[in-house]
């Protein structure tokens, strides 16, 4: 099958969609279909850029839902992401957050026939830009012969704000990428219990974490803390007692390849996150390496630890059971090899392999279900015309100062 | 009258044959969907039944088998007609005989495809009834009921039926 994958974000920042969209789309060129990836590129020349990513050109960064998104939109995206669609002759078109503005939207504009989108977004997006726009882009979604979500939280948004249903088909996991890691040389012998997610960010809850810290080491003297992620620790470690700073090992962000090490180098791995975690996909990698996990027993945790069978559970927010749940673990070998072994097991079923055939079905589905069997747009010109759009281009280019970044 | 009034006039039925005409195109579209949507989940449903058939072959005879031969081969008549009716009388069947299959390889590769087949037909299922859901909405508004905005086309109907079985032994939940 010949598939078009539409990424909104810069392919060359990290993200959870960037990520999803490259191990997808490893994983169906290993089954042997086509793809191509059509994203903005910062870099287009930089070495270790996929051989199937397409540049949709620069983004910018826009302010957006909260944070700073960096999105790729104008006359120029437009063009390429035309082009790309024209030479592409996809059999399905896969569109990722299609309702930011960005390639995707682009491209459901422009394109028909068997288009399927992922919806990413776990929280209603409530925005005045949105809800201006909302009767837009409500029509380029319409579009769409299918959708998936990727969690029950992100469903229940497709279903309250766009009306009709979703098929839920949850994020994977390299499991094979993780398995069997070597922990990181040189690390002492020490128990260790390994943290990795946002530092600044309260609802991965590093503080419940270094809040059980004092009581933890009434219990497990020589316990040390692998602290991996980026942010900034200064206002958590003030919350740590003076004496106990050398407990905490800070490695900063560490980066896709190291992630399978730092998990290794952990006898537990802890999820403290207070809420809205819509998969836990830390706690999956960190179960594919073999580390048993204790989780806060948020709704999505129970879920991919199996109630508890396939790792630990305490109480969310709860510092206190944190520390006694760590100690009794840390103190329990044989329990915990049982939990990484039905770890191991459990997150086979998220496995990319399981992941994919499961999107395959859907690209199927949807190829039977769509009014038309190509995903060019009618009047897209053919490949000898000028350039369409050529001139706005130019125009939209010398308004923004910015030089020529076409070919 | 005065000029404001003409123009403001003007205006108003510029406006309302940009409306008239958009709308109108978007709601061939979506009928256009609707219509490649059923296509797709009839093909789903035939492929269904057709797999339902294919395990009936491997049941020992019996009422069980009797009853999943009439409610496959009602199903594969297909045809819009009582087709939730028809489709759930199937699973209701398929619930009912399943748990008599024998354990050999060539029943256990009938169970995978039909496993496969009632896979397709849930999302087929909610493609289907999502194109509904859309083209509802926008045939529910005030003016595009008023101006008849879609023709003679009738509403189109969401298709719900019960097409859960249960799962085969050995394989993962959902």
């Amino acid at each position: 099958m010949r598939v078009g994958i539409v990424c909104p974000y810069t392919w060359d920042t990290p993200g959870g969609v960037q990520a999803h969209i490259r191990d997808l789309t490893e994983s169906l060129l290993a089954l042997g279909h086509e793809v191509s990836v059509l994203a903005p590129v910062d870099e287009p020349d930089a070495p270790d850029l996929p051989p199937y990513v397409v540049s949709a050109g620069r983004a910018v960064p826009v302010p957006y839902n909260g944070s700073v998104a960096r999105l790729c939109f104008g006359p120029l995206s437009l063009t390429r992401t035309r082009r790309w669609l024209r030479a592409g002759r996809f059999d399905v078109l896969h569109l990722h957050e299609p309702n930011i503005p960005s390639v995707s939207m682009l491209a459901i504009w422009s394109a028909r026939g068997a288009m399927v989108a992922t919806f990413h977004l776990s929280r209603a997006t409530r925005s005045l830009a949105l809800t201006v726009f909302e009767p837009i882009l409500q029509t380029g979604l319409e579009k769409l012969t299918g959708r998936i979500a990727v969690s029950p939280a992100a469903r229940k948004v497709v279903m309250e704000h766009l009306g009709g249903d979703a098929v839920l088909i949850p994020n994977g996991v390299s499991v094979d990428r993780f398995a069997g890691a070597a922990p990181l040389p040189g690390r002492p012998s020490a128990p260790t219990v390994v943290f990795l997610g946002r530092l600044d960010e309260p609802r991965k809850g590093l503080a419940v974490l270094l809040g059980a810290l004092p009581a933890l080491v009434q219990r497990v003297p020589d316990v040390r803390l692998l602290v991996a992620g980026p942010g900034d620790p200064s206002d958590l470690m003030a919350a740590v007692p003076q004496p106990l700073h050398d407990r905490v090992e800070l490695l900063g962000l560490v980066s896709e390849a190291d992630k399978p090490s730092v998990y290794a180098s952990g006898d537990v791995y802890v999820a403290p996150n207070t809420h809205g975690e819509s998969f836990g996909i830390v706690l999956a990698e960190a179960m594919a390496t073999g580390t048993p996990v204790l989780a806060s027993d948020l709704e999505a945790f129970r879920r991919v630890l199996q109630d508890g069978r396939a790792g630990a559970l305490f109480p969310t927010g709860d510092s206190a059971a944190l520390a006694a749940a760590l100690a009794d673990l840390l103190q329990d070998p044989a329990r915990r090899a049982a939990l990484a072994a039905a770890g191991s097991q459990a997150v086979r079923a998220y496995d990319w392999s399981t992941v994919t055939a499961s999107v395959v079905e859907v690209y199927e589905t949807v190829r039977a279900s769509a009014p038309v069997q190509d995903a060019l747009d009618d009047d897209l010109p053919p490949e000898d015309a000028p350039e369409a759009g050529g001139r706005a281009a130019a125009t939209w280019r010398r308004l923004t100062g910015r030089a020529g970044s076409s070919a | 009258m005065s000029l404001a009034q003409v123009v403001l006039l003007v205006l108003v039925v510029a406006l309302l044959g940009v409306y008239t005409s958009w709308t109108a195109g978007r709601l061939d579209r979506l009928h256009a969907r609707v219509d490649a949507a059923w296509n797709g989940l009839d093909a789903a449903l035939a492929r269904r039944a057709a797999a339902a058939r294919a395990v009936g072959h491997h049941l020992p005879p019996g009422p069980e088998a009797d009853a999943l031969e009439a409610a496959a081969a009602e199903a594969l008549e297909g045809g819009p007609v009582a087709r939730e009716g028809v489709e759930n009388a199937l699973t209701r069947a398929l619930r009912a005989a399943l748990p008599l299959l024998p354990g050999d390889e060539g029943a256990r590769a009938a169970r995978a495809e039909l496993d496969a087949a009632t896979t397709r037909v849930g999302l087929a299922r909610s493609f289907h009834n999502s194109a509904v859901a859309d083209t509802r909405a926008v045939r529910r508004r005030v003016l595009v009921r008023r101006l008849h905005l879609a023709g003679h086309r009738v509403l189109p109907m969401h298709f719900d039926i019960d097409d859960a079985l249960l799962p085969a032994a050995g394989a993962p939940s959902p």
